[in-house]
């Protein structure tokens, strides 16, 4: 089949169960280099089990799953692990290793993966902890951080990988409202140095101004997409419009 | 009632030489055998993990005693180990009882590898797995550690009844610390005191272990809270 090599991801007639549940219910859509992609939806609806089966953290699914051209169902675990690194995610709860200070969290992967020497990763991580205001917590330990502050070194761990696009399930949605604005500020300078993204997000306001494209998902299904004009201001679809209505 | 020792205060100090040689082995082997067996335990490849099983099963459900004489005479006919004299016993009976020391302990160490490593949340898992780390990476670097700092006290446990335990070797003819006591006994024809000095041995081994531990685990709980 040819595929479109602007796509970055390209997900066809996607289905996936847990056990008798069907979770997924025929999910196609794409990602394009450097296209915002934002997934809002009610709760259970299947964006988190979604956005697990773009890097292939759950592969137990039937359908397609593409990046870059390469079907990750057909992938050897190597070939696969390479795809992963390309492909940065970050996780509700942050997921920093608590056992490894901020520097180590940051500088770990990239070295044990040899995509850089410890100097230079150490010179990178410092680099990018400066670009998130957290550089004078390089030693400090994930403990000690606010949760905002262990997302923002999430989001600089994933980043030191280099990928080429990036997977945020509901970045905020653990933090204290006072922090949300600190990573929402991180993610939208991300977007703006022109990284593919795609966010899981309740927040509207956010997603308004970030995407390039919406995916409402409800019940398994991708039950409307398209730019954040027509999704928030235009649709007409009736399950988008009232869970429009209660979240706004 | 302990005038004994003055005479055979050395034949005490060899035998708990002995022990600590004997359980250290024990210890070791049990380490990286409890690392290769949860591995496999844990693996998705079932052969693996049913092997793991099985090992699990048959060494906690036989005694030691017998697995330590079983390893022994099998090891025995298997390998060529020269009769060199270490620390009152013949190499040749204290390879194969600290090799069956390990085998036993690696069925408990592995199984209490197992629940540290369930006490680690998914979500390490997966974050080290997004990264491009592979399994295997994930689980020494990212899940292992943590795994050890949770299971220290249980490991500990592990370790001080391993001591204890490897009194066990007596029966293959290891001069350890018990043997020799049993030792001085006949020849004093009282076992009373020397099974007393055995037992304080044995105290001293424990409780100067357990005090160790008690340290790394303070240390390693003060690095994870550690404030910049
Ligand atoms: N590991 C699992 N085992 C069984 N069922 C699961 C598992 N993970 C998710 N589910 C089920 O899949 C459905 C979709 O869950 P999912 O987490 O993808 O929803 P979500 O849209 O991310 O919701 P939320 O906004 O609450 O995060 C739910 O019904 C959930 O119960
Ligand atoms: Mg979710």
């Amino acid at each position: 089949m040819l595929t479109n090599t602007e796509n970055i991801i390209e997900v066809r007639g996607l289905k996936k169960a847990f056990d008798q549940n069907m979770v997924l219910k025929d999910i196609n859509f794409a990602v394009k280099k450097e296209e915002k992609v934002v997934i809002i939806g009610p709760s259970g609806g299947g964006k988190s089990t979604l956005l697990r089966c773009l890097n292939h953290l759950d592969g137990n699914y039937t359908g397609d799953v593409l990046f870059k051209g390469q079907n990750l169902g057909q992938l050897s675990k190597k070939e696969l692990q390479l795809c992963r690194r390309k492909m940065g995610m970050v996780f509700q709860q942050f997921n920093l290793f608590p056992h490894k200070s901020v520097l180590e969290n940051i500088t770990f992967a990239p070295v044990k993966l040899k995509l850089m020497s410890e100097a230079e990763a150490i010179a990178n991580a410092h680099d990018l902890l400066k670009q998130v205001g957290l550089d004078e917590k390089a030693k400090a330990y994930p403990q000690s951080l606010s949760g905002g502050q262990q997302q923002r070194v999430a989001i600089v761990r994933s980043l030191a990988m280099q990928p080429e696009v990036m997977l945020f399930d509901e970045p905020t949605s653990a933090l204290d409202p006072e922090m949300v604005g600190e990573v929402l500020g991180v993610m939208e300078r991300l977007a703006k140095t022109g990284m593919t993204m795609v966010i899981v997000t309740h927040e509207m306001d956010f997603a308004q101004q970030i995407a390039d494209k919406v995916l409402f998902m409800d019940n398994g299904h991708v039950a409307d997409i398209g730019t954040p004009d027509y999704l928030f201001n235009h649709s007409k679809n009736f399950r988008t419009r009232t869970f429009l209505a209660k979240v706004m | 009632m302990f005038d004994f020792l003055g005479q055979y205060y050395p034949v005490f100090i060899q035998g708990a030489a002995q022990t600590v040689v004997i359980s250290l082995i024990g210890i070791c082997i049990g380490i990286l055998l409890g690392l290769v067996v949860v591995a496999m335990n844990l693996s998705k490849f079932k052969p693996f993990s049913w092997l793991a099983k099985t090992y699990i099963a048959i060494v906690r459900g036989t005694p030691a005693m017998i697995q330590v004489m079983l390893i022994y005479y099998v090891l025995s006919k298997a390998l060529p180990i020269p009769d060199i004299r270490f620390l009152g016993s013949s190499l040749d009976r204290v390879i194969p009882g600290s090799i069956a020391l390990g085998v036993n302990s690696g069925a408990y160490t592995a199984e209490i590898f197992r629940s540290g490593i369930m006490s680690i949340a998914v979500g390490q898992t997966e974050a080290g797995i997004s990264l491009g780390l592979s399994e295997n990476t994930t689980l020494f670097s990212v899940v292992m550690p943590q795994a050890v700092r949770n299971i220290l006290p249980a490991m500990g446990n592990e370790f001080i009844s391993l001591i204890k335990e490897s009194s066990v070797l007596f029966y293959i003819g290891v001069q350890e610390v018990t043997a020799q006591a049993l030792g001085v006994g006949g020849t004093l024809y009282n076992f009373i005191p020397p099974l007393l000095v055995a037992a304080a041995i044995y105290f001293v081994l424990t409780f100067v272990l357990s005090q160790l531990l008690q340290l790394a685990e303070n240390r390693m709980g003060r690095k994870y809270l550690a404030l910049n």
